[in-house]
């Protein structure tokens, strides 16, 4: 069977086009590597989501080789690859219908106007490949008012100093809050500082079929069993299949998408779970696989026209991959010099946190650069939030100070201190990846997966611009915690990146010798394919990437719909 | 490789991989001496048929493929004793028995993927400890006192794999304490209400827990070549106890 559209994934990138398309009339078809889970296979279990990684593949069947930098005794830098299946850090968030959406603790920050002109705002910096993006905040905005309908955010937006522009409110009130919330606002009221209620893609009314949050406590990263976590699946894929114009096929693996001599997609080729082979062909061809699966399946898809993968005659394919750069702090709050309602308050599981602080945006600071050239730069987001995974916490309570073992009476005592004398509130920093030569997807020319195609192997260099502003936040945070009353204060920024915010390898743009792209996210080289995941972002901004994919996936989808109309 | 002492021990991959491993990592570089061991009173051994009652009254959905590796009575009799060891019974908490160490244990090594290498390790230290403990006091761990077991693990915690080893049983010790109760351990939530957790809703129930979820035969349990590197082989003859292993 042929279809109208035949999307790749079925993630944030992939979901809003099937729900538009399909909505529109067209026969859409939707492939996804994982199971089609449901809300029925979701539970709080810290097992199935983070001890043993259950809603992934096993890394001796899928697997990347991350390259790294090293330094030999003579001082000489190196980059060494490693396989994930050695390392046992896997870089897959998701493998289900709905993709890491599921997965998602949907902190919906939008991206601000300055972060579509960061070269121009900010001028170039050495080393790395900043660009405009060829759109602007207002074509995106009405996109996000679409994320905030459909995908269902919670939250009130407030005016701040580097607030956004909003055309509507959020349709659905902000969740309830966790009472620490408003020990947050009053510690920036004293410092001078905004204290923004953090919008959630977490329904706080039923709406669209879905249940209202249930207030586990425990929304994170584990799937939703209420259904109102907006993810792909949840919130627009049941929609698209109930339509009846949407077929999502299931443990699908597609391996290649086929060209004939001129350059055309002749078909998508994928294995189904006995590992068969099919082919299914389309009028547009849609890829959203997250950002590193993405570029390998298009350096995996080679033709006569295309002898270094799909849309690669540029070679621009994998190139100027991001994450989100920035780090992790921490405070503790220990009970004993507390009065008896701030622990009550404290410990209370359920609502949530939901505070954020965006002062420093835009950092405009002459103690950032030491000199006065240039105090301006761009800076990012802190989120705080508090952890529960208990087991992980206990892990932490086997060794003594010196690093030997504990047991017996002693792990008592660890694990009773660990557990009720004190409770730590974290944060997150989130500042821009700075795109460079040095991190990228190609193809592992050793290591295949479990049905014999190459892994791709990513290199994760970071710009030292990147923790140089990560540092600056972090400190700020760590004085706000501090002046919150927290001890032990912490945080850490590193150039280690987080495996579940990844973008870029596609970069959109209006130049085909430095875009995969054009501003529509169509391939320069081939008319009927579109990248609708996070892959077509030059820059990623300094928040999570799930709202702006979803926005950006819809406002492609709108584009595809129309020339599907117009052509039929 | 015969004894937790083996020179060429090396740390195997699968379990540098587990999360608790690199969550210690950075404070590995010393090992504890022997002394301050805390008095107290040895947990009288419950019968292998008692302990494991509860959990095989739990429905079993996978069939027990590796269960008939681990029939042998000793070994359980042995884990339980260490298990009861390392969380003792005392009025500060639960013990082992009480959170069912030993029944989630059961649960991991026969019913949830875990790898073959690791089962092996922790049936093998089994058997390394009793030789240790028989070259050390000529007798099997089961039927020492307390301070001989808290002396006994203090020795093997100093070898590298003797660390591994009981670092891995507390790390299911936690689990066990700390997991939804279809797993075997936390009956009553009696881990989470010692330590004033609330566990999240909803949780898995018999034919959900996370190897029984549709798409879970990706979780493999075969071995396969990069399961196993060469540094981690472990041979399978029968354990012989060697009375001058030392430190």
């Amino acid at each position: 069977m042929s279809y109208d559209i035949c999307i790749i994934g079925s993630g944030a990138g992939a979901s809003p086009v099937a729900y538009t398309l399909s909505n529109a009339g067209a026969k859409v078809l939707v492939l996804e590597k994982g199971p089609w889970l449901t809300e029925n296979e979701f539970y709080k279990d810290e097992l199935a989501i983070s001890l043993r990684d259950a809603y992934n593949p096993n890394l001796n069947d899928e697997q990347h080789v991350i390259e790294d930098q090293y330094e030999n005794d003579n001082g000489d830098l190196f980059w060494q690859g490693e396989a994930t299946s050695e390392s046992g850090s896997t870089f897959w968030n998701g493998t289900v219908v709905g993709g890491s959406s599921n997965f998602m603790s949907g902190y919906f920050h939008r991206l601000k106007p300055v972060d579509f002109r960061l070269k121009s705002e900010f001028g170039a910096i050495d080393g790395a490949n900043v660009a405009d993006w060829p759109i602007s905040y207002n074509d995106l905005e009405p996109y996000y008012a679409m994320v905030d309908k459909h995908v269902g955010v919670s939250g009130k937006h407030v005016e701040h100093p580097f607030a956004e522009p909003h055309s509507t409110d959020f349709d659905y009130p902000p969740l309830v809050e966790h009472p620490v919330a408003e020990w947050i606002d009053k510690t920036a009221t004293k410092l001078g500082v905004h204290s923004i209620p953090i919008p959630r893609a977490v329904l706080s009314q039923p709406a669209m079929g879905r249940r209202s949050c249930e207030y586990s406590g425990y929304c994170s990263n584990y799937g939703c069993s209420s259904g109102a976590k907006g993810s792909g699946r949840a919130a627009l894929l049941n929609h698209a299949v109930a339509g009846g114009n949407c077929t999502i096929k299931p443990e699908s693996k597609v391996y290649k998408i086929e060209t004939d001599n001129q350059g055309k997609i002749s078909g998508v080729l994928y294995y189904d779970r006995q590992n068969r082979k099919h082919k299914v062909t389309a009028k547009y061809y849609v890829v959203a696989c997250q950002a590193i699966e993405t570029s390998r399946l298009l350096l995996t898809s080679k033709g006569v026209k295309f002898p270094n993968g799909l849309a690669n005659n540029s070679g621009q394919v994998g190139k100027n991959l991001i994450f989100s750069a920035g780090g992790t702090g921490k405070g503790d709050f220990v009970f004993d010099q507390m009065s008896k309602q701030q622990v009550d308050e404290l410990t209370r599981v359920g609502p949530f946190l939901n505070r954020s602080l965006q002062d420093w945006y835009q950092i405009n600071d002459k103690a950032f650069n030491n000199d006065t050239s240039n105090a301006k730069a761009k800076g990012g987001t802190i989120d705080f939030l508090f952890y529960q995974n208990p087991v992980s916490r206990a892990y932490g309570t086997q060794r003594d100070d010196e690093g030997g073992l504990v047991w017996g009476e002693q792990l008592k005592l660890n694990l009773k201190k660990e557990f009720t004398t004190y409770k730590t509130l974290r944060f997150e920093v989130f500042n821009d990846w700075l795109p460079t030569d040095d991190c990228f997807v190609t193809l592992d020319d050793k290591i295949t997966d479990k049905w014999g195609d190459p892994v791709a192997k990513v290199r994760i260099g970071f710009h030292p611009h990147d923790l140089k502003v990560g540092e600056y936040i972090a400190t700020k945070g760590e004085e706000f915690l501090t002046a919150m009353g927290a001890t032990n204060v912490s945080s850490g920024v590193s150039g280690s990146p987080p495996p579940n915010l990844q973008a870029g390898g596609c970069r959109f743009g209006n130049d085909p010798k430095t875009s995969v792209l054009n501003k529509y996210c169509q391939a320069h080289e081939v008319d009927n394919l579109f990248v609708t995941d996070g892959s077509f972002m030059p820059t990623g901004g300094s928040v999570p990437y799930t709202y702006t994919i979803y926005a950006n996936a819809f406002r492609v989808g709108e584009y595809i719909k129309q020339r599907w109309q117009d052509n039929r | 490789m015969q004894s937790f002492f083996h020179k060429h021990y090396k740390t195997p991959t699968w379990l540098k991989e587990k999360p608790w491993f690199n969550a210690n990592s950075s404070r590995r570089n010393f090992l504890k001496s022997a002394a301050g061991a805390v008095a107290i009173a040895a947990t009288p051994l419950p019968l292998l048929a008692e302990s494991l009652s509860k959990s095989l009254d739990k429905p079993l959905t996978k069939p027990l493929t590796k269960e008939i590796q681990w029939q042998t009575e000793s070994i359980w009799q042995t884990l339980n004793a260490v298990l009861n060891h390392l969380l003792p019974v005392s009025a500060t908490g639960p013990s082992a028995t009480d959170i069912q160490a030993l029944q989630y244990l059961h649960n991991v090594v026969t019913q949830q993927p875990t790898s073959e290498a690791e089962v092996t390790f922790i049936k093998k230290g089994v058997g390394w400890l009793n030789g240790y403990s028989q070259s050390q006091l000529n007798k099997l761990f089961i039927d020492l006192n307390f301070d001989q077991k808290e002396m006994i693990l203090r020795g093997i915690s100093k070898s590298q794999a003797g660390e591994n080893w009981i670092s891995t049983l507390l790390s299911y010790i936690f689990e066990a304490m700390l997991t939804p109760a279809i797993y075997g351990g936390n009956p009553n939530h009696i881990g989470e209400k010692w330590l004033n957790h609330q566990a999240g809703f909803p949780l898995p129930a018999a034919g959900t827990r996370y190897y029984e979820l549709p798409g879970a035969y990706r979780i493999s349990d075969k071995i396969t070549p990069q399961d196993i590197k060469s540094s981690d082989i472990i041979p399978t003859k029968v354990i012989k106890v060697k009375r001058n292993s030392k430190a």
